[in-house]
């Protein structure tokens, strides 16, 4: 019996959960008359069946409004010939790979070292390490951006790109991970030949493939997502990501709607997909950076 | 010959190292280094000017009569309360109705999962038409911030909900069965056994969404642009206006950014605490 009222309740939130992006996506779908006169439907009116039906028998339907010939892709290719929205993606999907190939890069080496090599320094600069992590994001901002301006890197690619290329917690991620790995592997293979680098490649690596999908998948959403650096660092729009880009429209109330809503749509959906096929290295990810007792 | 390998062996690890601790530290402690210096400055970033001033601005944003440092830090303060009640009376209980359920948990969680992968200028976006169609939040000013708050505690949920998962799984069932032969009621299992044994659990959700609502920017950018009346204008959102929409403000900006880091910095001192006693890929 509360099985049953349990799943009850969280079948409704599941519908709070998925209200915005019915939403969202129904709006997308809209011509420009549907969304001034329709605001609240997910359906667009011309796909309606009472409106279909009272066209059908001939009076005043919403087929009768301006657009209703649009084809239900309308305002999606409109997003990308007219909005510049295919720039935006393109930037988006820029910043986002080169981030996250710079970043499994450096941390492996970084956390590879801190975690199998002896070094002179090595704890204190492991614990340096650590307490960049003590910074909040919104603190660095100003910051930050002096730096890149310092370096000239104000409104170029790789001033966004460059405070995002190595992470503290990445590499405690992996470094954690390696730690993991039995050294005597590590021996078997410096006996047949291997130098470090050999390790990392042949033992290291194909051993700790979780975490590093893990790592790469969080640093790739964080990219994807980054709004408030690319905003202050950015002022030329060919530069833009997408974020940046749909900003562009807020509180504007002349914005065409539906066509801001289909490059929404366009936003969000990579890495919707890319969460559906690679879900359990992501809650594994989660569950991780969550606590054990 | 054998001396040269071994010092190419010695200089080896700092090669790796190297790379990402330089970005790292560039990018935490040098940059606020400079900030801290430029705080002392009356700077311009596009004029390249910078005079000496002392504390100035510090005391501008502590005791000017036209400084809205305080007016924002209520807000914010505000904001992070509410965010954090919310997510609290959200997500601890849908991971339990979530275990509860037994069935369509991973569908569950994949729907109320959600809005962490999607970007925050998308939702904030959406929601803007959501609360104009229903009501008018944010065209009144003791509406607004709540509003923004719902925002978050509904974007966190699904996130949060999977922590309390994690936490609520680890708890061997053997305490449960032991409460049962003890006749404890559902109340008296989860007052004495769940909460207890989710105590480091509840410590880092609460931590985290602290920490993460003192920085909240996007929603505020996007749906309200800190009116109306000021009323939404949270400590990032005004040391963002103070460090590009008003030109050379950069010193005073960078006096914003240290107050918010002594402020935030309390609970980042727990946090790191809690972060240091967990363990991680250690089984």
């Amino acid at each position: 019996m509360s099985r049953r009222i349990a799943l009850i309740a969280m079948t409704l939130g599941a519908l709070v959960m998925v209200y915005p992006y019915a939403y969202m996506v129904g709006s997308s779908l809209k011509t420009r008359k549907e969304f001034a006169e329709s605001r609240e439907s997910l359906i667009p009116p011309r796909y309606q069946i009472r409106e279909q039906l009272a066209h059908a028998r001939g009076a005043p339907s919403a087929l009768d409004w301006p657009g209703a010939d649009w084809s239900i892709w309308r305002n999606y290719v409109d997003a990308i010939r007219y909005g510049g929205i295919d720039r935006y993606l393109g930037n988006s999907f820029i910043y986002a790979v080169v981030i996250t190939s710079l970043q499994l890069f450096f941390n492996t080496l970084a956390a590879y070292a801190f975690a199998r090599m002896k070094f002179f320094g090595r704890d204190l600069l492991f614990g340096m390490l650590l307490a960049t992590m003590m910074v909040p994001p919104a603190v660095l901002l100003i910051p930050n951006f002096l730096v890149v301006s310092e370096l000239g890197l104000v409104d170029t690619l790789w001033g966004v790109i460059i405070p995002g290329f190595a992470g503290a917690f990445g590499i405690f991620l992996l470094r954690q991970a390696f730690l993991n790995i039995p050294a005597e592997l590590e021996h078997a293979a410096r006996i047949d030949g291997c130098g470090s680098w050999g390790i990392l490649v042949h033992v290291i690596l194909p051993l700790s493939k979780p975490a590093i999908i893990t790592l790469g998948l969080f640093t790739f959403m964080g990219a994807w997502n980054m709004f408030e650096w690319p905003l202050v660092v950015l002022s030329n729009q060919d530069y833009y990501p997408l974020t940046v880009g749909l900003s562009l429209f807020r509180s504007e109330t002349s914005a065409d709607w539906p066509r801001v809503f289909a490059a929404s749509v366009m936003g969000a959906a990579p890495l919707i997909l890319l969460f559906l096929v690679a879900q359990r290295y992501l809650v594994g990810g989660i569950s991780l950076s969550g606590m054990k007792t | 010959m054998a001396r040269r390998v071994s010092w190419s062996q010695r200089l080896l690890p700092y090669l790796y190292v190297g790379p990402a601790l330089t970005v790292a530290c560039l990018f935490s402690f040098v940059s606020m280094g400079i900030s801290l210096w430029v705080s002392f400055h009356d700077y311009d970033a596009f004029a390249g000017a910078s005079r000496f001033v002392g504390f100035d601005n510090y005391h501008r944003a502590l005791y000017s009569a036209d400084s809205y440092f305080w007016l924002a830090m209520r807000h914010t303060a505000v904001y992070v309360v509410l965010s954090v009640c919310g997510t609290l009376l959200t997500s601890l209980p849908l991971a339990l109705l979530c275990l509860r359920a037994k069935v369509g948990q991973a569908l569950f969680r994949t729907l109320y999962f959600l809005p962490s992968i999607t970007p925050g200028v998308v939702l904030a976006l959406v929601f803007y038409h959501i609360f104009s169609n229903y009501g008018q939040l944010l065209d009144c000013s003791w509406t607004a911030l709540p509003a923004l708050a719902l925002l978050g505690v509904w974007a966190g949920a699904g996130y949060n909900m999977v922590i309390f998962l994690a936490g609520l799984t680890e708890i061997p069932q053997i305490l449960y069965d032991a409460a049962v032969v003890d006749g404890a009621n559902r109340w008296q299992q989860f007052r004495h056994i769940t909460m207890p044994m989710l105590r480091n659990t509840l410590v880092f959700v609460t931590v985290m969404t602290i920490i993460g609502s003192f920085q909240v920017f996007t929603s505020v950018y996007i749906m309200t642009s800190g009116g109306p009346e000021r009323s939404t204008e949270v400590i990032a959102y005004s040391i963002f206006v103070n460090a590009f929409a008003v030109a050379g403000q950069m010193g005073y900006a960078s006096a914003l950014a240290w107050l918010l880091f002594a402020v935030i910095f309390v609970f980042v001192f727990v946090q790191m605490r809690v972060f240091r006693s967990r363990r991680i890929y250690d089984e």
